[in-house]
């Protein structure tokens, strides 16, 4: 078993204006077989981290690994093999089946056309089995419910068979029963199928019951990153998100509960 | 359940293959038909020496390459901008074209471009131009708003036409009717002479479609938006840029042969797609042999049509728009309907 990043940020700065830093100084690491989820209030830099973790902002200054190699020197091919992105809202332009969907995601994989063959049908079966997809393979986006969308959207970033997945608060705009469904999902990728996966994320306490990790950021600069045990403080979280924090521990020790007011 | 049991029609090579030997030999067949139709004065019986022969296949020829020049460029636009309202004369791109084509013979004395190179090269900088100032009003932060995009397209096209206008001013009052047929769209008669412009542009058209072609699998990705596209290993801005250049090129090719034919490029691939699906890349085999098979038909029923009514001939651009416009108002209503444009 490894321990070695497979995704490891250095001191990563950001500004899309100069003089104002998003990012000042992020440094992360992202280990195969662990969830790790960044939270951090609105405006705190989680999507511009992410966006730099996916090589579509380039940071001014420090440096993000990938499998050992700088991500800024990677084709997107290759770069797409290595490193998967759920987006936060599924979209679709055209009525595009589920399994076509998914098929993209053998784009990094396949020849020029793209054109599918055998074994690119067999890792997007996988794919969708394990996310519960199967069944409405010949459907489109339009036809299919929020959470069943997002789950697509897994499929179609496993289909990658990457080392990495970030996902881009997946469970923003879902019930509970499917929050649930999409953190489970996020800790089997991690623990079953040994990936890296980041997950930024809007709620701390789903956060702090399925992830490993967990990275605090406020102001473009981290707060707090490792286990979650050393995370959950209130004191840290408070100083996260500017608000009182209290800790409650239910009898059936399924860890804390995080309260704010 | 496994994939097996769903029964989903695959892409393959195979099928590809099939659809584009298919729709060429139709294309070759419609090219026969269509100029034996209608009256055919052909003299002391040498056809293949006569004018009406000459004129007819030259002029086919060239709405073959106008007809699938428009429907690739649009189908790639709608691709680009996630958008299926998206075309080269909605957007604007063909009156762009259209000034430059018509600045052409007035610039051609200057400089020492051919005269007849000077039309479609000035049609290409028309084109660019108005893609660029159109993106650029219609995009924030690298994002489309697609009402923007068609108001921007709009306000475009008045502009551009003003253009046109104060160049018509400078035109010999003789040459006029000529001219304004060429603004509404219509094919020439004179290629059988001077076909040089015909074969540069099915060699653009040609070139442009292969490119579009290879780009389909990209197309297809970038459907689920930008990120999700870069992630899947496209290198999204060089796509950008390059389809942008490429349908630049062809439109300008359209318009340097026809002028500004109107809602080609909405039609043929809204149409297409109802019948295949929204795969790129067999929508772009697809409607680009449906978009020349379309535009000669249109063409032939115009030159019958003014023959009937004995105007002379209708301009292919008149049909074209009379069919566009009310598909171009069905499907901005149907969006609509569904909370999206």
């Amino acid at each position: 078993m490894t321990t070695e990043p497979v995704l490891q940020a250095t001191d990563l700065h950001f500004a899309y204006q100069a003089q104002r830093e998003v990012l000042s100084g992020v440094s992360l690491g992202a280990a195969a077989g662990k969830l790790l989820c960044i939270l951090g209030p609105n405006g705190s830099g989680k999507t511009t981290l992410l966006r730099c973790l996916l090589g579509q902002l380039l940071p001014t200054r420090g440096n993000v690994q990938l499998d050992g190699k700088s991500l800024r020197r990677m084709s997107p091919r290759k770069r797409a093999r290595l490193l998967a992105y759920v987006p936060q809202f599924p979209e679709s332009a055209f009525a595009v089946s589920v399994l076509e969907m998914v098929l993209i995601g053998r784009l990094a994989h396949a020849g020029t056309l793209g054109l599918a063959g055998k074994h690119d049908l067999n890792v997007a079966r996988e794919a969708m089995k394990m996310t519960d997809t199967l069944d409405f393979a010949n459907r489109t986006l339009g036809e299919l419910s929020g959470g069943e969308a997002q789950c697509v959207m897994i499929a179609r970033a496993l289909a990658q068979q990457p080392a990495v997945m970030l996902l881009d608060e997946p469970t923003s705009h879902l019930d509970i029963r499917n929050q649930l469904k999409i953190y489970g999902m996020m800790q089997r990728l991690a623990h079953d199928w040994r990936m890296a996966v980041i997950c930024v994320s809007h709620d701390v306490n789903l956060a702090a019951r399925f992830a490993d990790e967990l990275l605090l950021l406020r102001t473009g600069r981290v707060i707090a990153h490792g286990p979650v045990s050393a995370v959950i403080q209130p004191d840290l979280l408070g100083q996260t998100y500017d608000v009182d924090i209290r800790l409650y521990t239910p009898d059936d020790d399924s860890g804390p509960l995080i309260w704010a007011q | 359940m496994n994939l097996r049991s769903v029964d989903i029609p695959l892409l393959t090579a195979r099928k590809l293959l099939f659809w584009a030997g298919l729709l060429l030999l139709a294309t070759v067949v419609c090219v026969g038909v269509y100029s034996f139709i209608g009256g055919a004065p052909i003299g002391d019986g040498r056809f293949w020496a006569s004018k009406v022969w000459q004129l007819r296949v030259f002029r086919l020829l060239a709405g073959a390459v106008v007809g699938s020049a428009l429907a690739v460029a649009g189908m790639a636009l709608q691709g680009l901008m996630r958008n299926p309202l998206a075309e080269p004369y909605v957007l604007g791109l063909s009156s762009g074209a259209g000034v430059g084509v018509l600045l052409g013979p007035l610039l051609a004395q200057w400089t020492i471009v051919p005269d007849w190179l000077s039309a479609p090269l000035l049609a290409l900088a028309g084109a660019l131009l108005t893609a660029i100032v159109v993106y650029a009003v219609a995009q924030r932060h690298g994002f489309l708003n697609p009402y923007v995009l068609l108001l921007s397209g709009v306000i475009v096209n008045v502009f551009n036409g003003a253009l046109i206008l104060v160049i018509l001013q400078f035109v010999k009052q003789t040459d006029m009717i000529q001219f304004i047929g060429w603004g509404m769209g219509k094919l020439p008669e004179w290629l059988w002479f001077e076909s040089r412009l015909l074969w540069l542009c099915g060699a653009v058209t040609a070139g442009g479609w292969a490119v579009i072609f290879l780009r389909g699998a990209s197309l297809n990705a970038l459907g689920l938006g930008d990120e999700v596209a870069a992630s899947s290993g496209v290198a999204v801005s060089w796509l950008r840029v390059e389809l942008f250049i490429v349908i630049a090129l062809m439109t300008s090719a359209a318009v340097s042969l026809a002028g500004p034919v109107g809602f080609v490029g909405l039609i043929i691939p809204h149409a297409c797609r109802l019948m295949v699906g929204p795969d790129h890349r067999l929508l772009t085999i697809i409607s680009g042999f449906v978009g020349a098979i379309f535009l000669m038909t249109a063409d032939t029923a115009c030159r019958l049509l003014g023959e009937a009514i004995k105007v002379g001939e209708l301009p292919v651009g008149v049909i074209t728009a009379l069919v566009g416009g009310p598909v171009f108002i069905l499907m901005l209503r149907r969006r609509e309907g569904k909370g999206q444009l």
